[in-house]
């Protein structure tokens, strides 16, 4: 009996408590993309994308197969292999590459492979004259838009066209007292073998010095695109800290600092903003010869960054997350733009590691009342989730919760601005929302990291990239409607090992019976998929123990 | 067509003079052979062998058995039909194998003239080869039908028509001597041409351009143009007869300066040896055993699964039987896999008579009782009967979607998939396959080319005419179901075909690659033979065959012919077509021994499954179908494989609640058959789902009785005359009751209460006659006694129609012989009819006719007859005062008027 079982979907079973477990997992981590990983059986999934990555690392169909059918507890099908083999077999008959005299072009070993795209309508405005029988001349341009247009119509092409090395400028990782680890390093390997891609880690593992590994690793110039102004700050604070990188030497660039330095953070909101029609920030992308860009928290990349991102296929690019999930679908996009996937680690892995904090996941249903069930069901569709999301029952489950978790770090965090006004009152708590100022909020923050505070509501200004390394308790109350990473990001704020080891616990109101019960079971799709176990437990427990 | 068969002479002829008498020296083995192979000439079965013989000859029998033979033969045949006649084995092996020789043809050569002899579709001795007549007709070159030779008609045929003085001119510029006749001309020049050193000569004073032009023609096809006045170097060639006027403008190639060019080869690549069929991949037999199994299994879940979803009502029968797209459609995603693999799915389901339509009034697909009897074996059971099915059924599922000759959609279970060549094709493929070694994958191609030398089509060779695409669908097919694994023919299949020795001694134990019992390779040879297929018994006397690695090794057993002598074939063997039916003995021992080496492949059914806490279940195997059944229904199957993976919903979980399952069932059920414990999130779901079931109810009712006073209620409830209203009560102020809203108030009313109608609004209905009104109805139409009174213009035209149609019956007749009855139309011959007619045309003269219309009234008319066209009458009828056409077929007869 072995590990593996092949499914005709192409998903891969692989049983994680079987003695060959973790030989099976490397063997089909080149190829395979892990979808799912709760406690007994992970699910993995062989996609053509995956079976390309891996082609581009190096491996061939035969050790696919031969990783298949190994592993597998029964016989592979014949048609799926075949059918691996030859999806493998598209990859590679076209490359872009650089020609002395005419720059980039597109060379096929197969010519018919070639016609073919050519003939299509989408490719046409994307190369040039054709130099010879097999080969045609690229815009450099359009490197990026080529690759995926050529991914989409299944002939995705290899890139040799190298990546420009950039302005030089020494950066050292200072590893004085603390290390990279161990996962960290294979990340950053993963990466700069690969040229470009994405690093996906759980909250809390450390992304952000993968980022300055890696610009430890390139040595050069490196524009750093980040969510907010408050987690620029922070980037700022960690490289001063981590690297040899001094102040000076790096710039912010958002909203009200526009400094242009070797290394400068800048934010999306920046980026995007549009006057008359254009976008007068991006030349900062032009501004300096950038040898490296790393985009952080990559699921969030806005629209237009993808348009900007496809014209920068000659720079290294990396991409951080913890939840590659976009509820837009745009994953693939990322993947072909920034680059594929280069390292991905599950959470229960880093927690098993001791990096992240176990937690204990709990989703407590609370009623509605009689008045607000009838209030409920006549509500306007566009209005039902606010109504069920904002219960009054749930002000008093999250009391009995802070009561219970007296004298821990508690963040509440919430949806609507009333509810959290008014949980702010009854749990006598400062809140932190949109209007709240920078500089109140870092007060705020620091006095939370003091431990001068122990309870803070926030609402989603909150939810990437704050460094609140004490809190040990999130209630949930609200949330956007069924975001999958909204709620992943908003476990990452408790993961953070914590000094005593002890268990975080990240609370999830939920309304009984309303569409507030569906989306939180949309929301925890993703975690649950990573392992993490909800328990449910009903409101009536929670307030009897309080 | 039975001119070949002459009357059997008295005395014994050392010779046979004619097929009859061939046949007549024959013995019963040989007999036997040909009336195996060609079933046809006994249905019904001849008086004597002298009818036997006639019926061999006839154009249809003839073509059957020329369909049936392998290309060496056929190519054989062909030569034979562009020798003289007859010819000797000699002759025949020097247009085979030309003036060079060659080893290979000479070898082969004997087996296809003993094939053509069994087949009796030659005749006579070693010096006295003889096609019969019809074959020869049918593969002799004619201008109309070359033949795939390219060789053109002989001198002799080609200057039939050609004047004596040309005939001796050629002769003399040919440069032989001039003879007194044109006979004697031709035979000189024929053999002229026949005679290699002196054409050699001839042709050597050849200008260059005209040997260009031999060399365009040589090889076929043999005509060619000329203008009027040809070019000098082509009136070299006429002049010498070298080429040959067939038609004005039109010059043909004569055979014999075609085969003097060819170096007497009748055809450029003879075809001796059936091409082998190439291994694509080796794999361990170990894996494709495994593989097929796999696949196997996959098959039963499959059929199990698309009956299931079936089970409660299957699609519609379409009003021209089959499925329709749409259902087709619907249950490919039911099954996730692509239309064509499902139709196939579906056929074999048919096939193996486990779905049929119901035949109800409202025509739909169901399972069969034979379905659920076959769901009670064992697993190694059901996978040999659906095989067997497949192997037997005529039915090609890889039709459907396409269109018949009538641009009609073929659908799957519909009409028109049947061909008949399918089995054959089929049984034929797998044994070519079985003619590997163990785990050896055939190169699709390489199996294609050996059927269609098997089985070459006259004329045109396109690339996917059916049995190409029979063989095709076959492979894949064979994949699908387990019968191959990796595109090798695994153990099971290779028992189930009676392929090996061992199946049918009974029992090889897995391990033993049956193959290895009987020598390898080799091996297949007696198999082959033993189970009647041509390929490999149809050539025992070519040494060059089983010197090749990869075909079909002709058995050792088959004695050989010593050479090319009259002696028939000993007749072990069938020609392709007629797969060798296993005797039922050996068949059900082959079943079992297929069963036998598949059954411990098969993986073993479990009966536990993993549960995880995102609600997922995860059955590492397949499932004991009792806990399968449960699962399907209390959870979504999310993916399907070895494994199969179930994700729990509120409506799934709801779907168990409504089948009748409470939440302690559930409960025990996941505690039952969860290896690891029940996941907290499952175990609140189902209870979360359960509080809610039920808790709003549904019923029908058809009236209600309402009263805020429940004691009164309570009495009407206590009443036994209220029994038969059947009141039901929903709650303490509402009774409901199944009875119409009147009968109740009736019923009520008789029980002494003084009740009252509500509306649908709750207000009290007030009691007025109902007021029941028709839809939109037009008054009747009145039936007059009569008809009404005619106007004056309809008067005028009827007294003129009366008055014509008197002029027809009463205009004197010139008709000879009694006159008519009145109101008999008058008869004449067709003939007479249409000279009559034509006549009249031309005289302009009326005529009087009778005449049946479409509706088969007859009648009679006066017409003067304007032109007779086309089996038309155009002509002016006096009795309708018009110019009408008449169909002179439904013109009676015809009869001229009277002078007056």
């Amino acid at each position: 009996m072995s590990c593996l079982i092949v499914q005709s979907d192409k998903t891969l079973l692989l049983e994680v408590d079987h003695e060959r477990a973790d030989d099976c997992r490397r063997a089909i981590a080149p190829f395979a993309e892990l979808e799912r990983a709760p406690e007994h059986i992970h699910t993995y999934r062989v996609t053509p994308l995956g079976l390309w990555n891996a082609r581009a690392a190096g491996h061939d169909a035969e050790q696919v197969v031969d990783a298949l059918v190994q592993y597998s507890r029964y016989p592979v099908p014949h048609a799926l292999l075949v059918d691996i083999a030859e999806t493998m077999d598209r990859y590679g008959r076209l490359t872009l590459s650089k020609h002395p005299a005419h720059g980039l072009v597109l060379t096929t070993t197969d010519r018919p492979v070639l016609e073919e795209v050519l003939k299509s309508r989408r490719i046409t405005p994307l190369v040039g004259a054709r130099i010879d029988p097999d080969t045609v001349v690229v815009h450099p341009s359009e490197r990026g838009q080529i690759k995926q247009t050529l991914l989409k119509l299944g002939w995705p092409a290899e890139d040799l066209a190298g990546y420009v090395d950039g302005e030089a400028h020494p950066i050292e990782l200072l590893e004085d007292g603390w290390n990279l680890r161990p996962y960290q390093k294979q990340a950053v390997e993963n990466f700069w073998h690969g040229g470009s891609g994405v690093v996906v880690l759980p909250c809390g593992a450390g992304k952000t010095l993968v980022g300055a590994g890696s610009m430890a690793q390139a040595k050069s110039t490196t524009l750093i695109l980040v969510t907010n102004t408050v987690s620029a700050r922070q980037w700022k604070h960690e490289l001063v800290k981590r690297t040899s990188l001094t102040e000076d030497e790096i710039g912010e660039y958002s909203g009200t600092r526009k400094e242009i330095r070797p290394v400068t953070i800048a934010t999306y909101q920046v980026l995007t903003t549009r006057r008359k029609g254009v976008y007068p920030h991006l030349e900062l992308f032009d501004s300096r010869d950038w040898g490296l860009i790393v985009y952080d928290e990559v699921h969030l990349l806005p629209a237009p960054v993808f348009k900007f991102t496809a014209d920068l296929q000659a720079r290294r690019r990396l991409g951080l997350t913890a939840t590659l999930v976009r509820e837009d679908g745009r994953e693939s996009d990322v993947f072909s733009l920034i680059g594929p996937k280069r390292f991905d680690a599950p959470w229960k892995e880093i927690e098993a590691q001791g990096y992240i904090a176990p937690a204990d996941c709990v989703e407590v249903r609370v009623n509605l009342t009689d008045s607000e069930r009838l209030a409920y069901a006549t509500a306007e569709t566009e209005e039902k989730y606010r109504f069920c999301a904002t219960t009054a029952t749930k002000r008093k489950v999250t009391e009995a919760i802070v009561r219970r978790f007296a004298g821990q770090q508690i963040l509440v965090i919430g949806q609507y601005i009333d509810q959290l006004d008014e949980l702010g009152e009854h749990l006598d708590a400062p809140v932190i929302k949109g209007e709240t100022s920078n500089a109140q909020r870092e007060k705020l923050f620091d006095a939370f990291r003091e431990g001068e505070i122990s309870v803070l509501v926030v609402s989603k200004v909150a939810n990437f990239s704050i460094d609140l390394p004490e809190a040990t308790v999130a209630i949930q109350v609200s949330g956007t409607f069924g975001s999958r990473q909204e709620e992943a990001q908003r476990l990452g704020r408790v993961l953070r090992p914590k000094a005593d080891g002890h268990q975080a616990h990240f609370y999830s109101v939920v309304a009984r019976d309303t569409i507030d019960q569906d989306f939180a079971a949309h929301r925890q799709r993703f975690l649950a998929e990573q392992g993490y176990a909800y328990r449910i437990v009903d409101a009536d427990e929670i307030l009897a123990e309080g | 067509m039975s001119a070949t068969v002459d009357r059997m002479s008295p005395e014994a002829p050392s010779a046979p003079r004619s097929l009859a008498e061939a046949l007549r020296a024959r013995d019963d083995a040989s007999l036997a052979a040909l009336l195996r192979s060609r079933p046809d000439l006994i249905t019904p079965v001849p008086t004597d062998l002298t009818q036997l013989a006639t019926r061999a000859g006839t154009r249809a029998s003839v073509l059957r058995a020329l369909e049936r033979l392998d290309r060496f033969a056929l190519q054989t045949a062909e030569a034979l039909a562009v020798a003289p006649d007859p010819a000797s084995y000699r002759t025949l092996l020097g247009l085979m194998a030309g003036d060079g020789g060659d080893e290979t043809v000479a070898a082969a050569l004997p087996r296809a003239v003993a094939t053509l002899r069994e087949q009796a579709l030659v005749w006579g001795d070693d010096e006295r080869l003889r096609l019969v007549r019809t074959a020869r007709e049918l593969l002799a070159p004619t201008p109309q039908h070359p033949s795939p030779t390219g060789l053109g008609p002989t001198v002799r045929e080609a200057t039939s028509g050609m004047s004596p003085g040309r005939i001796q001119d050629i002769v003399t510029t040919a440069g032989l001597p001039s003879t007194h006749d044109s006979v004697s001309a031709v035979t000189a020049l024929t053999a002229l041409f026949a005679d290699r050193r002196k054409m050699t000569k001839l042709l050597a004073g050849a200008p260059e351009a005209a040997r260009e032009v031999l060399d365009r023609l040589v090889w076929g096809p043999p005509y060619g143009q000329v203008t009027a006045e040809p070019a000098a170097h082509l009136r070299w060639l006429l002049d010498r007869g070298l080429l040959l006027p067939t038609a004005p403008g039109t010059v043909v190639l004569p055979r014999e300066v075609a085969l003097h060019l060819r170096e007497g080869r009748a055809h450029r690549a003879p075809e001796p040896l059936p091409p082998a069929v190439e291994p694509a991949a080796n794999h361990s037999p170990q894996v494709v055993d495994a593989t097929a199994a796999g696949q196997a299994y996959t098959a039963l879940a499959t059929v199990e699964e698309l009956l299931k979803d079936w089970d409660e009502g299957g699609p519609a029968v379409l009003r021209a039987g089959g499925l329709s797209v749409r259902d087709l459609k619907r249950t490919a995603v039911a099954l996730d896999v692509s239309e064509p693999v499902t139709a196939f799915w579906i056929e074999l389901a048919y096939a193996a008579g486990l779905l049929a339509s119901d035949g109800e009034a409202d025509e739909r697909y169901a399972a069969t009782p034979a379905y659920d009897e076959w769901l009670e074996r064992p697993a190694a059971e059901r996978w040999v009967r659906l095989a067997e099915a497949w192997l037997a059924v005529t039915r090609t599922p890889g039709l459907v979607g396409g269109r018949d000759a009538k641009d009609r959609t073929l659908s799957a279970l519909g009409p028109g998939l049947d061909r008949s060549a399918a089995p054959e094709v089929r049984h034929r493929v797998l044994t070519l396959l079985a003619g590997l070694p163990q785990g050896t994958a055939p190169d699709t191609e390489s199996v294609l080319a050996r059927l269609r030398w098997e089985r070459p089509l006259r004329g045109p060779q396109p690339d996917d005419d059916l049995r190409t695409r029979l063989a095709r669908w076959t492979l894949s097919e064979a994949e699908l179901l387990g019968v191959t694994g990796r595109g090798a023919l695994s153990a099971h299949a290779r028992a189930l075909l009676g392929a090996t020795p061992a199946a049918a001694t009974g029992g090889p134990k897995r391990g033993t690659a049956p193959d290895a019992a009987t020598g390898g390779a080799s091996g297949a040879g007696p198999t082959t033979v033993g189970s009647g297929t041509p390929a490999a018994s149809a050539k025992p006397a070519s040494p060059a065959a089983s010197a090749r690695p990869g075909a079909p090794a002709p058995g050792a057993a088959a004695p050989e012919p010593s050479g090319p002598g009259d002696k028939l074939p000993v007749h072990h063997h069938r020609p392709p077509g007629h797969p060798a039916p296993l005797s039922p003995a050996e068949q059900s021992a082959a079943t079992a021994a297929a069963a036998r080496l598949l059954a411990p492949l098969l993986p073993e059914p479990l009966d536990h499954v993993l549960l995880q806490a995102d609600l997922t279940a995860v059955a590492p195997g397949p499932l004991r179908r009792p806990l399968a059944d449960v699962l399907g229904v209390l959870a979504d199957v999310e993916s399907k494989g070895g494994a199969t993976v179930y994700r729990f919903t509120p409506a799934s979980v709801r779907r168990a609640l409504d089948a009748g399952r409470t939440a302690a069932d559930l409960h025990a059920f996941l505690a039952e058959h969860s290896r690891t414990p029940v996941p907290q999130p499952l175990a609140y779901l189902i209870d979360d789902v359960a509080r809610k079931h039920g808790h709003l109810r549904v019923g029908a009712a058809s009236s209600y009785v309402r009263c805020d006073d429940d004691t009164l209620l309570n009495e009407i409830l206590a009443d036994k005359r209220a029994a038969a209203l059947r009141l039901r009560r929903l709650a303490p102020t509402v009774l409901a009751a199944p009875a119409d809203p009147a009968t109740l108030l009736e019923g009520l009313r008789a029980m002494g209460y003084a009740p009252a109608a509500e509306s649908a609004e709750g207000d009290v209905l007030i009691a007025r006659a109902h007021a029941h009104r028709t839809p939109p109805r037009a008054a009747p139409e009145p039936v007059p006694d009569g008809p009404p009174a005619p106007d004056a213009t309809l008067l005028t035209a009827a007294i003129r129609a009366i008055r014509a149609g008197d002029l027809a019956a009463t205009t004197p007749r010139k008709t000879g012989g009694a006159p008519l009855a009145s109101g008999e139309l008058p008869r004449t011959s067709a003939a007479e009819t249409l000279a009559t007619v034509q006549a009249a045309v031309l005289t302009g003269e009326s005529l009087w006719i009778g005449y049946v219309n479409a509706d088969g009234a007859a009648s009679q008319r006066v017409i003067g007859p304007v032109r007779v066209e086309g089996g038309f009458v155009t002509a002016y009828d006096h009795t309708a005062d018009e110019v009408r056409t008449y169909p002179l077929h439904r013109i009676t007869g015809v009869a001229e008027l009277a002078d007056d």
